[in-house]
């Protein structure tokens, strides 16, 4: 193989011979050319890697540590664990799992495309592995160096700032003991990898050489990646284990674990099962079915017996802040979709005064938050004359604390009602009810506006079509506008579901000392634990949490699109 | 004959009087929410203008416009200085943002080089991270380039304005508009002897007024909301922006609530301002990026 492409490539080069200058004034350009785009892309991409991708990795790195103001002892999962309780440890063994799953999923892949081009490339398998190497080098190399640079701050402090100084500390944390061996190890793997690069594309110049390479190296970074996380939970557990036995307590971290990993493993299967079952004639269809829902069951059982006793040793603010969360989201979104949704059509209807009623409706969401918060606080205080208790009184009804308010809406509703209501039913705390009102108040103008465009790009061909079959406005609405709508539906609770993990602002305007944090959300716990209480190092852990979440959110959501949106 | 077109008279009337009543039933539904909506501005407007002793009471309405509780509050919350910090604030952010974002959108939209839509993909996934995993780094970032670096970060522009100049979604959106300027300009203005960034410069962007807007717009927007982070790197009024200056203000007032108002009434001015002179392209740009905290 390689003797024919040397052979062509030898005709190639003769053919260029005569052109060969301007051949050279070509590539010259095209280097050029090059040069110009990596300049132009550069400033920004530089700052968004400083303050947008770097901090990702940087807060894992802090949520590792005891981290208070300072950088302190390195804690590993100690902060996850201390938050989510041993579902931490789950999760790691999880993602690492998932890592080399995913490394083999794609060397399979590979395999089938090296197939249909009967491509015979394994050996690229080699160079992969030095590129991954050199990236996974490098990775150490920042890794340790990390800290030596974070220190040259607090070794700047009292002295005079000059930049020999600087450069002189720099110089010494690029030297530090255990950095240069791990740089030396970097600039070895970096030649490897280079020579390997440049061998390789001698030895078979092919186009689909370089993407080759490429996903082999990604798939060894991803079983590299995979195997450290496991070992490295797994070294977590047994000191955690051992620190428990030795204060004596009863640690059930493994039962716990297989537990939980087997409940997950089920549900995974289950669902997998079920996709085969509709592939499967009716018979087998029927019984794989059945599998899968006893699959479903059994796993769904495992974890609903499990997690919230492991919940209930985790960090009840951050349980709190969950529970607040899922209360707020199921309070806001269907309300603020299903009013905009209404005002949507209505407003459709090309009314005299409609483009002012639009205005207005969007005014709640142009308003800085903090200023429409402000005026939402004065509404709802608990002062007897304020206004929304003057209109309770109206009706005859009693004064509410509102914003101060920490039992539950259901909790109270009972009470007036003269039925005590279990605690589990207690429901949102009336302080978070009225910040839920805020945020509908806030959101459907965004969200009429929204949906407006979207009528404004269903056809009125089909509408009339309708019209003329017969069929009433509700039946026009119910099966040819909301169905052709379902794209933006999905788009806006989307948003607004992710949107509610992110909110923030209006909360902490509208937080009041005296609901006792249960209007608090999950961004607002974050943020208290790294604001008030100064615990960097266990925020981020908390932050990514959430940055778990989200992902897990997105990606569900990315499945759903696929097969419930109707795209028209 | 005389009976169908009575019975047809009738029918249209009948038909004529349901849509009037739907046309009513359409425009209360409609009100009422542009009451709900509304009612809490004109609140806040009413509260601004009472006496002390009025705003603690039921009235809905002052008896008589106290106008000088503005003037009260704008001086005595420093407004006048949260103002310029936030302006100034929009203003450096904007100078960097914009002249990172053009030219790198230029470069991922009309420049080849190798890596381009990795690097660039990269850049698009980063918009999915919530702003609360980034905020702990940074700031620790930002107080550690404050404390090795000339100039002070925490609590000067630097913090304030340079995490924001890399901004995804301007790149993003001007991007989409660079790649549809068609190539036969750029073959023009290569033949006239123009480069990249002549070319950039004299025919792109006086055509990309619309996107720029949009990214003004919300980059005003956006200054004007900062609070978390703002609340973390400014610890005195020198250079806290509005939303931190508001709430502070809002914090100490203790129970003068028209004060309070009149501050709230401040603070919304600008952007009521921008709203009503660029409304359609304010809305459109807010529709489109479904940006805020």
């Amino acid at each position: 193989m390689t003797r024919s492409v040397h052979s062509q490539h030898r005709e190639l080069k003769d053919e260029r011979l005569p052109l060969g200058s301007r051949f050279g004034v070509l590539r010259l350009r095209r280097v050029r050319e090059y040069l110009t785009g990596y300049l132009m892309v550069a400033p920004a991409v530089i700052l968004i890697f400083i303050f947008g991708i770097f901090p990702v990795g940087f807060a894992l790195y802090v949520s590792l540590q005891k981290w208070r103001l300072k950088r302190g002892d390195f804690l590993g999962l100690k902060n996850f664990a201390g938050a989510i309780g041993n579902l931490a440890y789950v999760a790691a063994f999880a993602l690492g799992i998932a890592a080399i799953v995913v490394a083999i999923l794609l060397v399979i892949r590979l395999r089938k495309e090296m197939r249909e081009n009967k491509d015979k490339a394994w050996w690229l398998v080699a160079i992969g592995l030095l590129h991954a190497a050199m990236i996974g080098s490098f990775a150490r190399w920042f890794v340790l160096l990390l800290p030596e640079v974070l220190d040259i701050a607090d070794k700047i402090i009292g002295v005079e700032k000059t930049r020999e100084l600087f450069n002189r500390l720099l110089g010494e944390a690029f030297r530090a003991e255990n950095v240069l061996p791990a740089f030396y190890i970097f600039l070895l793997t970096l030649g490897l990898s280079i020579a390997g690069y440049v061998l390789s594309t001698r030895a078979w110049r092919n186009p689909r050489n370089i993407p080759y390479q490429a996903r082999f190296a990604l798939s060894w970074l991803a079983v590299g990646l995979g195997i450290l996380l496991i070992v490295f939970t797994a070294s977590q557990v047994i000191s955690a284990y051992t620190a428990a036995l030795d204060t004596g307590e009863d640690p059930g971290i493994w039962p716990q674990i297989i537990t939980i990993s087997s409940g997950i493993l089920l549900l995974i299967a289950a669902w997998f099962v079920w996709r085969s079952a509709q592939d499967a004639d009716s018979s087998r269809g029927f019984w794989l079915k059945i599998l899968s829902a006893f699959a479903l069951l059994v796993g769904g059982w495992l974890l609903i017996g499990e997690v919230p006793v492991i919940l209930a040793a985790g960090d009840d603010d951050l349980w709190m802040g969950l529970k607040a969360t899922i209360f707020y989201s199921a309070g806001t979104v269907p309300f603020q979709l299903g009013i905009a949704l209404f005002l949507a059509v209505m407003l459709f209807q090309k009314l005299r005064g409609s483009e002012l009623f639009r205005m207005m409706y969007f005014l709640t969401y142009v308003t800085p938050t903090v200023a429409s918060a402000a005026v939402f606080r004065q509404l709802f205080s608990s002062r007897q004359s304020s206004l929304i208790n003057q209109i309770l009184k109206v009706f005859g009804m009693e004064r509410q604390f509102w914003l101060q308010e920490p039992s539950g809406v259901f909790t109270m509703i009972g009470e007036s009602l003269g039925i005590s209501v279990p605690e589990w039913a207690a429901g949102p705390s009336l302080a978070l009810v009225v910040i839920m009102i805020f945020s509908i108040w806030v959101y459907v103008g965004y969200d009429t506006v929204i949906y407006l465009a979207g009528l404004g790009n269903i056809s009125t061909e089909l509408i009339e079509a309708a019209e003329i079959d017969g069929a009433g406005r509700w039946a026009i609405f119910r099966n040819v506008i909301f169905p052709l709508l379902s794209p933006t539906t999905y788009f806006l609770s989307l948003m607004a579901i992710i949107g509610t993990f992110k909110a923030f602002q209006h909360i902490w305007v509208l937080r009041n000392e005296l609901a006792l944090r249960t209007s608090d959300t999950f961004s607002v716990t974050i943020f208290v634990e790294f604001f008030d209480k100064v615990r960097y190092g266990y925020a981020s852990a908390l932050a990514f949490v959430l940055l778990a979440i989200i992902v897990t959110l997105t990606i569900i959501n990315n499945r759903v699109q696929g097969s419930r949106v109707f795209y028209g | 004959m005389a009976e169908i077109i009575r019975g047809k008279r009738t029918m249209s009337s009948a038909a004529r009087l349901r849509q009037l009543i739907g046309k009513i039933l359409i425009y209360m539904i409609l009100v009422s929410w542009a009451v709900v909506a509304v009612v809490p501005f004109v609140w806040m407007l009413s509260t601004s203008l009472k006496s002390s002793a009025e705003a603690q009471g039921v009235r809905f309405f002052p008896t008589e416009l106290h106008f000088e509780n503005y003037v009260n509050a704008w001086e005595e919350a420093d407004f006048a200085e949260y103002f310029t910090n936030s302006f100034q604030i929009t203003l450096i952010t904007l100078a960097g943002q914009l002249t990172f974002s053009v030219l790198a959108a230029y470069g991922f939209a009309r420049i080849r080089f190798p890596g381009r839509d990795l690097i660039f993909g990269v850049l698009l996934s980063t918009m999915m991270i919530p702003a609360m995993v980034l905020i702990i780094p940074n700031f620790l970032t930002v107080t550690w380039l404050g404390r090795i670096g000339p100039i002070k970060w925490i609590n000067n522009w630097p913090a304030l304005t340079v995490p924001f100049m890399g901004n995804v979604f301007s790149i993003f959106l001007l991007r989409q508009f660079f790649a549809q300027v068609p190539d036969e300009l750029f073959d023009a203005a290569q033949i006239d002897g123009a480069g990249h960034l002549r070319f950039l410069w004299k025919v792109v962007l006086p055509l990309a007024k619309a996107p720029l807007m949009v990214i003004v717009v919300l980059s005003f927007i956006g200054s004007w909301n900062a609070l978390a982070w703002p609340m973390l790197v400014t610890n005195s009024p020198e250079w806290r922006p509005i939303a931190v200056g508001l709430l502070a203000f809002v914090d100490e007032a203790g129970q003068r609530f028209e004060m309070m108002m009149a501050g709230a009434t401040i603070t919304m001015v600008p952007i009521m301002i921008l709203y009503f002179i660029t409304q359609k392209q304010f809305t459109e740009s807010i529709a489109r990026s479904g940006l805020k905290g």
